[in-house]
């Protein structure tokens, strides 16, 4: 049986027309690291509120290890939670601020001790144990907010944009950080997150969220190699897929700037029927070396680069076709420069294509 | 870089303050000087600059104050304000706090017009309720007790509105977390809320004092037996026995201020914190 079970959750706020969350259902294993991704508004934060109870569920059903509990109060559904702006008490010292749950809970005070001692170790907050929030950067901050959700030793742990406030380097270190500490404690983890890269690099499952409707759950490389719509496409990679609304002929596709592309067989098959449909296509599946391009002779294309982004490990290469500024993501052994005339292939099995008009996956294996 | 014309303008700035200061002081200066002086040296100086001078120290440099406070129930006067100030400050940080954390962060029907009308309280003067206030005292037969000079004077609009101010930026999650911590809303008052606020509490804890030392009106009103009488009523009291000296009224008038200016020294940094936080954020 699943640990966390959502049922048709729905949300709707008092004088909206439209709910922030609809439908929502999902099952969450013991021990699974699920991320909740989508942009701002989306209700994946909401969805979280509604887990901790911070939020009324307005219709369905959350059962947390088997045990309904919609009308259960926050401190009594076995959860911890990490927030976007840490929520330290400001007058607490570090240790006060992790132990402060536990002295609530009536825990003995040796036991306290240990288990601050225990959180302050493993979060390498030795030196400022006594110090103040005010007196802590950002990441000590979410450190503390870390210690003060893990030593309450519940199953559950939420988590909203944790590291939505720390730089980027602190928020690769703290990412990893989290990640060892979930696999450390064994506990079931829902990650809220904006930030696909986040999403991608912590989670077994990903959940993708749009206008309060679950777009798609799977595993990172499933929802990356096989979105099940245009949003999901567009959504998961950087940079983001390109997407071209092509016509359909009997060879190929035709693109809106007039250029036409052959395809093999295999792929043409899968767009019977169709005389308009969006293509998408990942950077990466851009190619510009001469084996590809001798592989995939039918499909090459010429251009002229107008913007390069060097990325230290790789290159992006910016160019207009098919009537929209593309990118590919090359190697960074491939370089050119703005105003390099380019060919190159599009990996034909490596093309997503959505209906026009409902942006669904035709066939999510292409 | 100060210029050196910014730097004469600060020069000048500074001498014209300093003697506008002086204005507002010579009253209390000579009212310090004075209170150590018998009453023929009170009357020899005054048209003199010695009127601002205290006497050489001497035996009887003390002698105003040792009479008052040996010959009078000053100091019982002063302890029952003291008194009355520590048990309203309290009670007027647990109560205007929790009225005002309630405007602030619990959502309730017509909010928004209840606190329209406690700032629309904020305006009504004392003067104008106190007829209202004593009728009721009188009709609980609390007259001359502690409790009937107390009570009405527990709630303050203006205090509610500065706690709603304050209170209404405190972030929201830091009560969520602490929900999950088992923090219960009156715990989270208490032990959240109030330290978290620490400035405006001193504000009103500051303002609670200054109302109730230099409070004569109310009671004068409420209090008849001397057992219970505030300083400013001690005070008046006193200094309209025609037994009293000159120096002496000095000398008790000087006890009554002093408090005052050293609780305000002490707590002027608060005060002002405590003032223009509750303007930082509009909810």
């Amino acid at each position: 049986m699943s640990y966390v079970e959502l049922k048709n959750i729905c949300k709707k706020y008092k004088g909206n027309d439209k709910n922030s969350v609809t439908d929502f259902n999902l099952e969450i294993e013991e021990k699974e690291f699920i991320a909740f991704v989508g942009p701002s508004g989306c209700g994946k934060s909401t969805t979280l509120r509604m887990i901790a109870g911070f939020e009324d569920i307005t219709s369905g059903d959350l059962l947390i290890g088997g045990s309904r509990m919609n009308e259960t109060a926050p401190a009594d559904r076995g959860i911890s939670m990490v927030f976007q702006n840490y929520a330290l008490y400001p007058h607490m010292t570090v240790e006060k601020n992790i132990s402060y749950g536990l002295k609530n809970m009536k825990v003995p005070s040796a036991e306290i001790q240990r288990k601050v001692d225990w959180a302050v170790e493993i979060l390498g907050l030795e030196e400022y144990r006594y110090r103040k929030p005010k007196n802590l950067s950002g990441g000590q901050r979410q450190r503390v907010a870390l210690g003060r959700a893990i030593v309450k030793n519940q199953k559950l742990f939420l988590m909203d944009e944790p590291l939505s406030n720390l730089d980027t380097k602190l928020r690769v270190s703290m990412r990893n950080e989290i990640s060892k500490l979930h696999r450390s404690l064994g506990s079931t983890t829902i990650y809220v997150t904006h930030d696909q890269v986040e999403a991608m690099t912590m989670a077994d499952r990903i959940v993708i969220m749009k206008d309060g409707v679950v777009q798609q759950v799977g595993k990172p490389m499933e929802l990356y190699e096989h979105p099940i719509n245009k949003f999901v496409a567009g959504f998961i990679g950087s940079p983001q897929m390109n997407f071209y609304d092509v016509k359909v002929d009997g060879e190929g596709i035709v693109f809106s700037d007039g250029k036409k592309m052959k395809l093999p067989d295999a792929v043409k098959g899968k767009l019977q029927g169709y005389d308009h449909v969006v293509m998408g296509i990942r950077g990466e599946d851009i190619k510009l070396d001469s084996s590809n391009m001798e592989v995939y002779a039918e499909c090459r294309q010429k251009a002229v680069i107008d913007n390069t982004e060097i990325m230290g490990n790789e290159n992006n290469l910016y160019f207009q076709f098919g009537g929209i500024t593309s990118v590919a993501r090359v190697s960074k052994y491939e370089v050119s420069q703005v105003g390099d005339e380019i060919d190159f292939v599009f990996m034909p099995h490596k093309m997503h294509f959505f209906d026009a008009k409902t942006e669904l996956a035709i066939t999510a294996d292409v | 870089m100060v210029t050196r014309k910014q730097k004469r303008n600060n020069w000048i700035l500074t001498i014209v303050l300093l003697i506008a200061s002086l204005f507002f002081l010579f009253p209390v200066i000579w009212m310090l000087a004075n209170s150590f002086k018998p009453d023929a040296a009170i009357t020899a100086d005054m048209n003199s600059l010695r009127a601002f001078v205290p006497p050489i120290l001497n035996g009887s440099f003390l002698e105003n104050y040792i009479t008052v406070l040996t010959n009078t129930n000053f100091i019982r006067y002063m302890c029952n304000t003291l008194f009355y100030a520590a048990v309203l400050i309290v009670l007027g940080v647990v109560v205007n706090g929790l009225a005002g954390y309630a405007l602030a962060k619990i959502k309730f029907p017509f909010r928004e017009r209840w606190l329209m009308i406690i700032m629309l309280l904020m305006i009504v003067p004392m003067e104008t309720i106190i007829t209202i206030h004593f009728l009721i005292v009188a009709k609980l037969g609390l007259l001359n007790t502690v409790l009937g000079y107390i009570l009405p004077m527990i709630v303050n609009p203006f205090n509610i509105f500065l706690f709603r101010q304050v209170f209404v930026s405190l972030p929201d999650d830091v009560y969520e977390a602490a929900q999950l911590d088992r923090c219960g809303p009156l715990k989270y008052f208490f032990t959240m809320v109030l330290p978290m606020s620490k400035s405006v509490v001193a504000t009103v804890s500051v303002f609670t004092f200054l109302n109730v030392w230099n409070d004569y009106l109310w009671p004068s009103l409420v209090f008849t037996s001397g057992d219970l009488l505030s300083a400013q009523i001690g005070l008046n009291a006193i200094t309209s026995n025609d037994n009293t000296t000159t120096g002496q009224t000095l000398a008790v008038i000087t006890m009554v201020t002093i408090p005052v200016i050293i609780i305000y020294s002490f707590f002027s940094k608060q005060i002002v914190e405590g003032v223009i936080s509750t303007g930082s954020k509009e909810g």
